[in-house]
C-alpha cells in the first residue's frame, strides 16, 4: 500500500465513497441557481467524480511521478572527531540501534513515492554489510541511493559492490590542507581518505562526488577542493555550516538568511537511527515538533505520515524559515535513475 | 517586459483557425509583449504565421508540451526577460491579459501567477465548465491568498524562477505536468492569482452529440494524470485546494 491509498476517505468503504461524492457534489450544486440546470450539471459532476474514482482505483492507478527523499541516518557513531559535527559525541549503544530489516519494511512501504535514500549518520560506513543490502532493496525498486561518508572504511570490495548497484558515494571533504584537516577532523586520516578516494574513484566515476562544509575555518580552502575536484572530473557541491553541536562558525552569508522562502524540506522523511521520525535535521526548533512524528520500530511509516501532527508539522515547516534552507535537503527536485 | 509563449500541435484546419484566433488576440493587447514564441511540437499539418513579430520555432520530433514550453523558457532566459507567460492555442485572450499578468508578477511577491480562464464555446458543456472551473487555478485553503496550481493555459512566472523550476518532460501529454511543476515550484515560491487577467478556452464542442465522448475523454485524460500525481506527490496530502469559478473568484485578501 503506498502513502496515498491509507487516507481515510480513499478506504474502499461505501460510506467512505459516498461521502466523498456527496460532499464534492453538494459544493458543487451550489454554485447553480436554475433547478433545471443544477440537475443536468450534477449528472455531468457524477460522471467527473466517476471518471476521477476510476483512475484513483487499485487496478488503474500507475506511477510516474516520485516527490519524497528517505533520509536514513544509520548511526550516530563515528570514527572521526569533526569540528563542524558534534553527533560523534553521543554514539548510540546497540541495542538502540534499528534493525535494518525494519528500515527496509519502511524503504518498502515508501517505495513508489521516493526519488532518492540518502544514507548519513555518524560514520555509515561502520556498517558496510547493512548499506549493501539498503542499496540492494533500492536497486532493485529502482531507487538511488546516495551515501555520505568521510571517507575514512571506504574500500576497494565495498566500493566495488556499491558501485555495481550504480549508487552514489559522496565523500566529506573539507580542506586539502594536511594540517587543517586534523583540526577541522580531529584525527590525522588525510593520507587514508585520499588514498580511499582515488580507488573510489577509479571504480565510481562519476557516480564518486565531494561535499564540503562551509564555515569561516574553511572559507579559504573552497577554492583548492574547487580546483581539485574540477581537475579530477568530481562533482563537488558546498553546504553551509549549519549547527548540529560542531564548534564551527557559519560565515555571513549562510547564517542571515533572509529570502523567506518556504522550506521544501517537509518533502523530506528522516529516520533516526532508533527509528525515530523526523521531517528534518532542525525539527527540533520547530517549537510543535521537538518530539519525533512516531517510530518505525512501533509502527507502519505510512501510518505515522498520515497523522495529523505529521500534517501539522509539515504545514509549520513550510514557513518556518530557519536558516537550515539553504542545505541541499531544501533543493525540491524530481529524479529518476537513469 | 514579457514573453508569451505559445506551445503548439497543429493536426487539423480546426487547430490552425485557433492558432490564427490567438494570435489575432496577441496583437490586439493593449500592452504589447515584449515577443511571441510558437513553439510547434513537429506538426505535420503546415500551417502559416501572418504576424512578423511572433518567431515560430520548430521541434525535430513531437515531445509532448512539456518539451516544447521549457524550449520556450531557454530562450526567454536567454533573452533576460523578466517575465515568462504561457498559453495555449485554443485560447483567446483578453485585450489586457499581458498588462494584468505583468502587473500581477511585477507588483507581487509571488514567483508565479495564473488568470481567470472561461469556456470559448456556449455549449452545455462549455456552461459546466465554467461552473466546474476545470482549467482554472485552485484556491489554497483556507486562506485563498494563493493558488494551489494553476493551468499552463492562462500561466506566468518571473524568469528567475524559471530557471529553478521547468516543466517535466516525462510528461507525455498536456495533462498533468502544469500541476507537476506547480507542486514543486510552491515549495519556494507563491503562486497568486490575477481575476482579471481574462482569457477564453475552446474546447472544440461543436453543439452535438458526439460532444459527450469529448466530454468523456477530456476528463479521462485529466483524471488519469492526477491520479499519478497524487501518488507521487505526497505533499497533497497536506493541503486542501477548491477550484476557482466565477463565482468564489473575488473571495481572496490578495
Amino acid at each position: 500500500m503506498s502513502l496515498i491509498y491509507n487516507i481515510k476517505f480513499t478506504k474502499s468503504s461505501f460510506i467512505n465513497i459516498f461521502n466523498d461524492y456527496y460532499s464534492e457534489v453538494k459544493h458543487f450544486a451550489r454554485r447553480i441557481r436554475n433547478p433545471l440546470l443544477k440537475i443536468l450539471m450534477i449528472i455531468l459532476k457524477s460522471i467527473e467524480w466517476g471518471i476521477y474514482h476510476w483512475y484513483k482505483s487499485s487496478i488503474r492507478r500507475f506511477y510516474g511521478v516520485r516527490g519524497n527523499e528517505l533520509i536514513f541516518n544509520i548511526t550516530k557513531r563515528c570514527n572521526e572527531k569533526c569540528a563542524k559535527c558534534g553527533i560523534w559525541k553521543n554514539p548510540e549503544k546497540d541495542d538502540e540501534r534499528l534493525s535494518i530489516d525494519v528500515f527496509i519494511q519502511c524503504l518498502n512501504a515508501l517505495k513508489k513515492n521516493l526519488y532518492q535514500v540518502t544514507i548519513t549518520g555518524g560514520e555509515p560506513l561502520l556498517f558496510k554489510d547493512e548499506i549493501l543490502k539498503i542499496a540492494k532493496e533500492a536497486r532493485e525498486n529502482n531507487i538511488p541511493v546516495v551515501t555520505v561518508t568521510n571517507g575514512v572504511l571506504s574500500d576497494e570490495i565495498f566500493v566495488q559492490k556499491y558501485g555495481e548497484m550504480k549508487h552514489i558515494l559522496v565523500f566529506s571533504i573539507d580542506t586539502l590542507n594536511k594540517e587543517k584537516w586534523k583540526i577541522l577532523r580531529g584525527t590525522a586520516s588525510y593520507n587514508i581518505v585520499m588514498n580511499n578516494l582515488n580507488i573510489a574513484k577509479k571504480i565510481l566515476g562519476k557516480r564518486l562526488q565531494i561535499q564540503t562544509v562551509l564555515a569561516k575555518e574553511n572559507k579559504d580552502d573552497i577554492n583548492e577542493i574547487v580546483t581539485y575536484c574540477k581537475k579530477n572530473n568530481l562533482k563537488h557541491t558546498i553546504q553551509p555550516y549549519m549547527d548540529f553541536g560542531g564548534h564551527l562558525h557559519p560565515v555571513e552569508k549562510s547564517s542571515n538568511n533572509t529570502s523567506n522562502m518556504p522550506c521544501a524540506a517537509r518533502k523530506n522523511i528522516v529516520i533516526l537511527q532508533n527509528g525515530d521520525v523526523i521531517k528534518c535535521f532542525d525539527h527540533y526548533r520547530i517549537p510543535y515538533a521537538k518530539l519525533p512524528l512516531g517510530n518505525i520500530k512501533h509502527e507502519d511509516i505510512i501510518t505515522i505520515l498520515c497523522k495529523r501532527r505529521s500534517i501539522e508539522v509539515s504545514r509549520i515547516m513550510k514557513y518556518c524559515n530557519l536558516p537550515c534552507k539553504n542545505l541541499s535537503c531544501n533543493i525540491p527536485a524530481t529524479e529518476f535513475y537513469d | 517586459m514579457s514573453i508569451l509563449i505559445i506551445p503548439c500541435y497543429i493536426k487539423n484546419a480546426y487547430d490552425e483557425k485557433c492558432i490564427h484566433r490567438l494570435l489575432e488576440s496577441v496583437t490586439r493587447q493593449t500592452t504589447p509583449f515584449e515577443k511571441v514564441l510558437v513553439v510547434d511540437d513537429a506538426s505535420k499539418y503546415a500551417y502559416p504565421i501572418y504576424q512578423k513579430e511572433v518567431e515560430k520555432i520548430t521541434i525535430a520530433s513531437n515531445s509532448g508540451p512539456a518539451r516544447a514550453r521549457n524550449i520556450g523558457i531557454e530562450k526567454a532566459i536567454s533573452l533576460n526577460i523578466k517575465n515568462i507567460l504561457f498559453t495555449d492555442h485554443d485560447c483567446v485572450l483578453d485585450e489586457n491579459w499581458n498588462k494584468e499578468m505583468s502587473n500581477c508578477l511585477d507588483n507581487n511577491n509571488f514567483g508565479a501567477v495564473g488568470g481567470m480562464t472561461y469556456s470559448f464555446g456556449k455549449t452545455i458543456y462549455d456552461k459546466y465548465h465554467d461552473f466546474n472551473g476545470t482549467l482554472n487555478g485552485k484556491w489554497l485553503l483556507p486562506k485563498k491568498q494563493e493558488l494551489w496550481y494553476m493551468p499552463s493555459l492562462n500561466f506566468g512566472m518571473k524568469s528567475y524562477v524559471a530557471t529553478e523550476f521547468i516543466y517535466d518532460e516525462k510528461f507525455p501529454t498536456a495533462a498533468g505536468e502544469d500541476v507537476d511543476l506547480c507542486l514543486r515550484l510552491r515549495s519556494k515560491y507563491k503562486i497568486g492569482f490575477c481575476p482579471k487577467a481574462k482569457l477564453w478556452h475552446d474546447y472544440g464542442y461543436k453543439g452535438h452529440y458526439k460532444d459527450f465522448n469529448k466530454f468523456v475523454k477530456l476528463f479521462m485524460k485529466y483524471k488519469s494524470s492526477s491520479a499519478t500525481l497524487y501518488e507521487g506527490h505526497t505533499v497533497l496530502l497536506w493541503d486542501s485546494s477548491e477550484s476557482i469559478y466565477p463565482g468564489n473568484m473575488y473571495e481572496s485578501n490578495i
